[in-house]
């Protein structure tokens, strides 16, 4: 009971530390490129002006879960490392972070590549923060992290126990 | 799982349709189950009594047995299981194995009928365990022989003095099918060895090879899921057990392989409704992302004051018209009412009409 009290208060504390650095990262403003005459790219991407970027924040809960914020003047991007403690849990979360970045359309923020070196990327940037409350953004942020932590978790507790009724039923032939 | 009972349910359907029906009717199917055993039902309305049912099975090792038709040790089994109601027919129907002819007229009761066509509905199952019952009494007291009963999964089965091991090498095509399988066979293992479980065969997975194969082919002992393996004592294949048990483990890479199949499945159908939960939370950041569900709350807890700036919208609106009509007035030429008359009648304000060649002459001039 209180191995899971203190995995939910670091969690929550991991999650805190995310928002409060999202909050102060996500000021953006519309900035075209200064390389390019009439071109608007994300800076964070480019990376083609220094003055431009911030210094990149790395949170990490152990080695196994972290997230990289990486910001600069007209967007921000999120890196995530989703934690994977056994082969199941680790085919779970690859499957399921595959299947939401092929329908990255339906969240708008979402990358289809993840930085190399985590599973899960998001790009947001002054555009989004136009046509979103941005303290809606940073709550989907963090929710969303949440989900991904709770659903391989439950994904995997119910394939072990989808597995346990099947060999329940199976040697109940024998006898 | 129905899908992996013993019993053909097409038989079923097929034999009690005929039994039931009051005129004769002739009948001709020929049936597929399990991708490899083909079944052929005739009956014809000159001969009502008599129903063929032909069978066509592989042999389960065609190192044991290389020729198409059947032990004689299986004939004896349908012989003597069949006796009542059938008699088989030699030689069988080119193409098939075995064939029986039915008669049930024998049977007088609906009830002894409906038994008499569930037991021939077993007549894969039984040819199947006195095929494997043949086998391992052609092994001698000890020894390890590969069985093909589905084409890509080959099996083996091991025999000692003490008992039979049924070895099954685990492949499969993807990690994922790897990682439910993995889960599956660790559950297995662990309830193989509780109390509740200790009827049934005591059951190992192990990712080595178990010391019964040694000395056969690398290429069969090569396997990504690892090597279950089931104990079947003289318990388990004593009387009527024999069929079912050799039917459960003739199953077993299939029971498995459908159990990843609807896990699959399953992960997928719960990963679309997480999707569906998320995307509602990145709608509802957008500033205009949910508009029918906001006018719907508005509408509902601040219906007045809706009103009252629907009122205000009106005005604006009125108030809007006004001001650009009024704008068109005055981009038009200013009309003074009864002015044109004035202007005939005094002559007071002269209007200069010119001709052409004077408009060239009055050119302005550019300012520079």
């Amino acid at each position: 009971m209180r191995l899971f009290v203190a995995l939910a208060n670091t969690l929550r504390l991991y999650l805190t530390c995310i928002r409060n650095t999202l909050e102060a990262a996500m000021c953006l403003q519309n900035f075209p490129c200064q390389e390019v005459e009439r071109h608007n790219k994300p800076e964070v991407e480019l990376k083609t002006s220094p003055e431009l970027l911030l210094n990149p924040v790395l949170i990490c809960r152990n080695e196994a879960e972290k997230c990289l914020i990486e910001t600069s003047i007209n967007s921000i991007r999120i890196s995530m490392k989703v934690k994977q403690a056994d082969e199941l849990e680790n085919i779970l979360a690859k499957k399921f972070l595959r299947f939401l970045s092929m329908r990255a359309e339906a969240f708008q923020v979402l990358r289809r590549k993840p930085v190399q070196g985590y599973d899960i990327s998001f790009l947001i940037t002054n555009y989004h923060c136009e046509d979103m409350h941005k303290h809606k953004l940073i709550d989907f942020i963090v929710q969303f992290m949440e989900d991904i932590d709770k659903e391989i978790s439950e994904l995997k507790l119910s394939v072990n126990t989808r597995g346990r009724l099947v060999a329940t039923e199976f040697l109940k032939q024998f006898i | 799982m129905a899908f992996f009972s013993s019993g053909s349910r097409a038989l079923v359907e097929i034999l009690t349709g005929l039994q039931s029906v009051e005129r004769p009717m002739p009948v001709d199917h020929t049936l597929f189950e399990f991708g490899s055993i083909r079944y052929h039902l005739q009956a014809s309305i000159t001969d009502s009594e008599n129903i063929y049912l032909s069978i066509s099975t592989p042999s389960l090792s065609y190192e044991a047995s290389p020729s198409s038709g059947l032990p004689e040790i299986t004939l004896q089994e349908t012989r003597k299981m069949y006796h009542k109601f059938a008699e088989i027919i030699e030689p069988a129907k080119e193409g098939y194995t075995l064939t029986l002819r039915l008669n049930f007229s024998g049977l007088t009761r609906p009830k002894d009928r409906t038994k008499a066509i569930n037991q021939i509905s077993l007549l894969q199952s039984v040819i199947l365990s006195s095929q494997l019952k043949d086998m391992l009494a052609s092994l001698g007291s000890s020894g390890t022989m590969k069985l093909v009963y589905n084409q890509r999964d080959p099996f083996f089965v091991s025999k000692t003095p003490v008992k039979i091991s049924a070895i099954f090498p685990m492949r499969f095509r993807d990690d994922t099918d790897l990682a439910i399988a993995s889960s599956f066979f660790q559950e297995l293992q662990d309830l193989g060895s509780t109390s509740s479980f200790s009827r049934a065969p005591r059951c190992s997975w192990s990712p080595i090879p178990p010391p019964e194969l040694r000395g056969e082919y690398v290429h069969h002992l090569t396997t990504n899921g690892g090597f279950v393996s089931f104990d079947i004592l003289a318990r388990y294949v004593k009387g009527r057990r024999a069929a079912r048990t050799a039917w459960i483990l003739l199953n077993f890479q299939s029971y498995v392989k459908y159990h990843i199949k609807c896990t699959r499945s399953y992960i997928q159908s719960r990963m679309r409704k997480r999707l569906e939960i998320m995307t509602e939370v990145i709608d509802d950041a957008k500033f205009r992302g949910n508009d029918e569900s906001r006018k719907k709350l508005q509408v509902r807890k601040r219906s007045k004051r809706r009103s009252i700036k629907f009122a205000r919208a009106k005005k604006l609106q009125k108030g809007f018209k006004a001001v650009i009509d009024k704008i068109k007035r005055l981009r038009l030429r200013i009309r003074v009412k009864g002015l044109d008359r004035f202007r005939r009648h005094c002559q007071c304000f002269p209007v200069l009409k010119l001709t052409m060649a004077q408009r060239k002459e009055q050119k302005y001039q550019k300012l520079e």
